[in-house]
This record gives structure tokens, sequence and C-alpha cells, in this order.
């Protein structure tokens, strides 16, 4: 009844985004109202569609999808293109989560944006295209629209990040201005962008579809070369590491802070970032078919989690903190993703049923992160922005003792800080150990098994890093002795602002227990025991007393728990009990390791370096082959009609008898020539 | 009957003297001239031809030749002139202005 409407859930947001565009202006609220009502149509059509497809007949015993398509295009040689949606559980929970946290940065950002006067309709138009953009992203039932969506995003993020792009502050580093860091964002994950295109190419030329039904069909998975699949995935996680900001390539996500605090809770927790964990998410059932590959998503997520988690350490910026979070929480979701489809892939080769169901546990804590952490990082960057939008400065060493001034918003701060910390009972707690437990299995198994032992280590020491610098910059914001900008700040934001951010907060709290209601049957996916084909949720919960028993029997739990006190434990006695001095173990900023933190592990320095040795070498050869060979060319040849001219010009003497005398002398020689001709023709 | 011979043997002389002349000479009166003596011995061969074959259709032809001739000389005394307004000259070796 709903379910067939599913395609109009981007297609709102995408006509709001032209209505603002041409008549934002007059408009209330610069068209801001047109947005949230955008928002609000799609996250209620999401809503309906949900509620009908977990309660039908396709969910309830049937095929896990639904889908419907239009003929898009077809190109001679078998393959056609087409327009649609697929919905399954991680479509829902997607949808769930983005149109809702969209819907209440939205309304967050009338109160955050009135200062901006005329230029907060530009604002508005393209934070609607940017949800269209994830929506449609999260709705697509083939790899082409979803690549469609994912450029769409791509360009909405380099306009959104730029939006202060006349604001010059320092230099023209990406880390001083909005316009190089949207350039820099755009540039970096075009990398990423470029090995997705790649994969989509496999993959058309294996499966001769793009259309997920097709793709991950069992039969037509069996009935294509694994190395091709191979190449497919890793290019397909290429596309993944450039949008998530993975290492190698997450240098763009904290550069990205140039833009509105509102853009970065959209691009961080709503959208953007989420979609390559999605991507991964949703291209399980190729990813499984090679367990190496899945060696390789595993190992990345936890480098990226551990190299984000130490920047963070001892940055002054308070959004640069919530951004190295953002990148190395992804790195927990991938992580997730790379253990469970690990042991799914050996478990599949071996058909040991047990280890597939710890794949899939596996997947389901990597979704259920990005779940939870889009509520508490949505929170937290609208916290943030209350705080930056009353004092005026970004700068941590600025603020402290903002607590007593900014009540609502330092509490809602406090429970996503504790939730992305992993404090008990916190929605991150849930999902922070399930991903580590997910891990830890996947190291008992395999040859390779012990690289996951070291990714759970990472895994664990950036859970410490996490709860340290989160209540870090929660002290040093709102403990403590005033600061300079506490002094002159404007008090609680207005209740727009506030009453997104307590809504948010009861989701960070709260939404870590729907695992224990059921939320886990709905995202996991399985090997269908008769047919082999995947299907994402159509399971029964395994309920709270499952999870309760696995987590609190678990002796590794309790150490993470013991880790994240302690790491609040002693941001308490730095920053704010200021009894340990963290100075004295960087010898106040002058160590090594603290200079290596600050210039981010040299990545800048590295894009720069490479840039210029590659781009710039290849931008150099290029134009030497323009310069000398075409335009050589082109040169030369006018240079010889130029230069021919130049000599035979001299003919023309302007004496006639000159000319009647090369005139007679053709002549003879047109005659002579004629009577040779007819002589030797035999002729006369 | 003077055979054909004799004919096209004196039209071939004519021809001859005129293109000297028009190559050798530097006066253009005598140019011009000399670029009659050419069509004329290009009459000759038509007339001489039509006569020999007992077709009128040459000594048509060479009607149409001499009016376009007399147009021809019209033209050519008349740009003389006017070089010669210029120029007050006809020699050919001074009237060299087109060129490169």
């Amino acid at each position: 009844m709903f379910i067939e409407y599913t395609w109009l859930i981007p297609v709102i947001p995408l006509i709001f985004f032209v209505i603002i565009g041409l008549t934002g202006n007059k408009t209330p609220k610069e068209g801001g109202l047109i947005a949230i009502i955008g928002a609000l149509a799609s996250f209620v059509l999401s809503v309906l569609v949900v509620y009908e497809f977990l309660t039908g007949p396709a969910y309830n015993g049937g095929v896990g999808y639904v889908t419907d398509a239009v003929t898009w295009f077809s190109i001679p040689g078998g393959f056609t293109l087409t327009l649609g949606y697929y919905v399954d559980g991680l479509t829902c929970v997607m949808l769930m989560f983005s149109s809702l946290i969209s819907l209440l940065i939205f309304i967050y950002s009338i109160g955050y944006m009135h200062d901006q006067g005329k230029r907060s309709r530009r604002y508005f138009a393209e934070v609607s295209l940017f949800l269209a953009g994830m929506l449609g992203l999260i709705i697509s039932n083939n790899y082409l629209m979803t690549f469609v969506f994912w450029e769409i995003m791509g360009l909405c993020s380099y306009l959104l990040i730029g939006f202060w792009s006349f604001r010059h502050p320092e230099g023209d580093a990406a880390s001083d201005n909005a316009a190089s860091a949207a350039k820099k964002a755009f540039i970096v994950t075009r990398l990423g962008d470029v090995s997705f295109m790649g994969g989509l190419f496999v993959l058309l030329y294996a499966f001769q579809s793009l259309d997920y039904v097709n793709l991950f069909d069992p039969a037509a998975i069996a009935a294509v070369d694994t190395n091709l699949i191979v190449l497919a995935t890793l290019l397909l996680f290429g596309g993944a590491i450039g949008k998530s900001a993975q290492f190698p390539l997450q240098d763009w996500l904290p550069d990205a802070m140039a833009g509105p605090t509102t853009v970065s809770a959209l691009i961080h927790a709503a959208t953007m970032v989420k979609a390559g964990v999605y991507l991964v998410a949703r291209s399980y059932p190729l990813f499984v078919q090679s367990a190496d590959v899945m060696l390789l998503v595993g190992l990345i997520g936890g480098i990226t989690a551990i190299l984000a988690a130490s920047m963070a350490l001892n940055n002054m910026n308070i959004k640069k903190v919530l951004a190295y979070s953002t990148i190395s929480q992804l790195g927990y979701m991938i992580m997730a993703l790379g253990a469970g489809g690990y042991m799914m892939a050996i478990g599949m080769k071996e058909g040991n049923a047990a280890l597939i169901a710890a794949g899939a546990a596996g997947y389901t804590a990597g979704v259920f992160h990005m779940f939870n952490h889009a509520f508490f990082k949505a929170l937290l960057f609208l916290g943030s922005g209350s705080v930056i939008h009353s004092c005026g400065t970004e700068d941590m060493r600025e603020m402290g003792g903002l607590g007593k001034k900014m009540k609502w918003t330092s509490i809602t701060m406090l429970i996503g800080s504790m939730s992305i910390a992993g404090f008990p009972f916190f929605s991150g707690f849930w999902s922070k150990d399930l991903v580590l437990e997910s891990v830890m299995k996947a190291s008992e198994y395999g040859p390779e098994g012990y690289i996951f032992m070291i990714i759970w280590i990472l895994g664990v020491v950036t859970a410490f890093m996490t709860a340290f610098y989160m209540f870090r910059m929660w002290y040093m914001t709102f403990a403590g002795p005033k600061g300079h900008a506490t002094e002159h700040s404007h008090g609680e934001s207005p209740s727009t602002m506030t009453v997104p951010l307590m809504l948010l907060s009861i989701f960070a709290f709260g939404s870590g227990f729907l695992i224990l209601f059921g939320l886990d049957g709905i995202i996991t996916i399985s090997p269908d025991s008769i047919t082999g084909a995947f299907i994402v949720g159509m399971h029964e919960g395994h309920g709270a007393v499952h999870y309760i028993e696995e987590l609190f029997t678990n002796p590794y739990t309790y150490l993470t728990i013991v880790l994240a006190l302690l790491g609040i434990y002693i941001a308490y006695l730095m920053y704010s009990k200021f009894s340990v001095n963290p100075g004295k173990f960087n010898k106040e900023g002058e160590s090594r390791l603290y200079k290596a933190l600050e210039k981010r592990w040299w990545f800048p320095q590295l894009y720069d370096w490479i840039s210029w040795k590659f781009g710039y070498g290849i931008a150099k050869g290029v134009d030497y082959f323009d310069r000398n060979v075409i335009d050589g060319t082109v040169n030369g040849l006018s240079g010889s009609v130029v230069g021919s001219g130049e000599s035979a010009k001299y003919v023309q003497t302007g004496n006639v008898g000159n000319y009647a005398s090369i005139v007679m002398i053709g002549v003879a020689a047109v005659f002579v020539a004629a009577l040779v001709l007819i002589y030797y023709m035999g002729g006369m | 009957m003077i055979p054909i011979e004799f004919f096209l043997m004196f039209s071939a002389i004519l021809f001859v003297i005129g293109i000297y002349g028009i190559m050798a000479k530097n006066n253009a009166i005598v140019v011009l001239m000399c670029i009659e003596l050419v069509l004329n011995a290009a009459n000759i061969n038509l007339v001489a031809f039509a006569a020999y074959n007992g077709d009128i259709m040459g000594q048509v032809f060479v009607v149409f030749t001499v009016a376009v001739a007399a147009c021809e000389v019209a033209v050519g005394i008349a740009i003389l002139l006017n070089a010669y307004k210029m120029k007050k000259t006809t020699v050919i070796d001074d009237l060299t202005e087109l060129r490169w």
C-alpha cells in the first residue's frame, strides 16, 4: 500500500530542493520551513514503508525483500539498467535513522543559521538535496543508481563544506579555509569514487547486470569467476574507504569541519560517511566470497580506528575532536563488518553453520554500531554547534566552565559523551562491545586469525582513548574555570536548538536497548539453508537474555568497561581536578609523538607530496606532450604552408612579360606531353 | 586549290611571331598588337578548316572571335590609357606595381 511509493522518499526532498532553490527567499525562514516539511514527509513515509514492510508477507516468510523497477535505459549487448527501489531490513534501519536525524538537524538549523540572512536559502536547498542523495542511495535497487546518489552526496558535501567559502582566516591550506577544505573533501573522496566506478564496470562485465537481485543471486555468484568478484569487491571497498574516510583517505574529514556545524552533523551522523559503511553492508553477499578481502576490510577498520583516535587526543578544536572520533567509530563499523564477513566466508567454505551465525553477529554489530553512532554523533555535533553558537569560537582552551551557562547543552553532551565512550548501558556500550566481541571471535578461526587478535587490541586501545578524549573535550568545555570565550558567551541556545538536542539525547541513551527487543533480527544477514540466497533480517531477535548473558559473562567486556572508566577518570584528573598535569606526558607539547599527532601523522604532507610528485609530474608530462607534440604538429603544418608560400611568392614579379612566358612554357609543356603520350599510345 | 598545309604553316608563323612579340617586346601597345596577331593566327586556322571541310561553323566562329578581340582591345587600351595617366609610361618593365 505504501511500499509502492518508496521511490517518493528521496523524490520529496529533491522537489523541495528545487522549490527552495527557486523561491526560498519568499518562504518562511528562508526556505527552512519547507526543508523541514520535506524531511518530515520523507520521515513519515519512511515510517509507513518500514511498518508495512516489517508486517508484510515478504518479510515474514517471503524472500526478505521487496523490489520494483522501471527500465532506465538499455545498452545493445544485453545490459538493461533500471531505476527502482529495494527494501529489506538494512534499508529499513538506514531509512529510519537517516530521515529522523536529518529532520532534527533541519529543525536545529533554523536556530543555528538564523543570522545567515539570504544565504540560508542556499543552505536549506543544499541540505535538502543532501538528504535526497542519502535516501536515494538507501533505497536504490542497483549499483548504478547507488553511484548516482553517491555522487549527489559528494557534490552536496563539497557545496556545504564550502558554505563559508568567502572566509579566508589563515591561509590557503585545506585546514585554514572552507574553500580549500571543500576542494580537498571533493578530490579525496573522488579517488574512492573512481575506484567504486571501476568496481561497477567489473561487476557489469561479470554479471551482465547491476541489479541487487541479480547480483546477490547465489547461482549467479557461483557462475562467476571468484577472482573477478574479489577484484570487484576490492574496488567497491575503495569507494567505501573514500566516502567513509578510512585509512589512508581519512584526512579530508577533519578539514571538512570548515562547514557549518549542522552540516558536520549531517555528514557524520545521517548521511555521507555512513554511505561507505552501507555500501559494504549492502554488498555483503559479494564480499563474503573471499575471506582475504574481509581480512583487509577488518584491518583497514582497525588501523583507522586507532589512528584517528590518537589524533583526537591532543586536538584543541572541539569540532575536530568530534571529527576524529567519527573516523575512529567508522573504523569500528568497518572492523566489525570485516570480522563478521571473515567468519562467514570461512564458515561458508567449511559448511559450518555456527561460524556463519557468528559472522552474522559481526554484521549485526557493525550495522548496529552505525545506527547508534548516528544518534550520539548527531547529538554531539549539534551540542558542539550550540556551544560554538554561544561562544563564537571552536577553541576549547578559550571555553571551560560553560556548564553553568548552558545547562541543557552540557547535560545532553554529557549523555552523548558517555554513549560514545561506552559507559555501561548507554547505546555505545552495547554496540562497541558487540563489535569487539565479534573481532575477538574472528581471531580464533583461519590461518590469518591472529591478525584479528591485533585488530582487537587496536580496538580495545581505541576504546580507552575514546573515553579519554571525549571526556577531555567535555571537561575542557563545560567544567573547570571560566575561559575567555565563556565570559562573552550568549548563554543557552534557543529552543529550536535545545529541543532536538533533548530528543537526540533520549535516542543516544536508549537506542542501544533496541537490540534487547529484537532489532538484531532485522539487521542480520544469513544465507538461506536451502537456496543459499543471502537474506537480510527475517530472524527472531536473540532477545535481552541472550545479549546480557553474552556480554556480562565475557571477561573482556569488563576489561573495556574498566578501560573506559579509567579513561574518563584520567580525563577528570587532568582537565577538571587539574591534579595531573597533561603537559608532563608530552614534555609540554615538545615531545615527538605530540608533534606527530598535531601534524596528523603527516598525512596532509603525504597527500601534498603525492600530489606534487605524481599529480604535478603527470600534469607536467601532459603539458609537455600538449605543447610539443600536439602544438608542434599543428604549428609545423601551418609553418610548412606559410614557408612554401613565402618561397613561391617570388614568381609574382608583376611583369606581364614574365607571366606570358610562363603561360607559354606551360602550354608548350602540355603540348609536348600530349605528343609524347599520343606517340607511346600508338596513335596517329 | 591551295593545300591546307600552306594555311597551317602561315598561321603557325603568324602565331609564333605574335608569341615572340608578347614575350619579348617592352612596349605595351606592341604587346597588344601581338595579341591580335595570335588571335588572327587562330582565325586563319578556323577559316581554313571551315573551307576545307565545307562547314560554315568555322567561319561563324571567326566572326565571334573578331568581335571578342575588338572588345578585348578596347578594354586593354583603356587600361593602358589609365596606366599611362598614372605612370606617364607604357613600358611594361616599369608597370610592375602588382607583385609580392
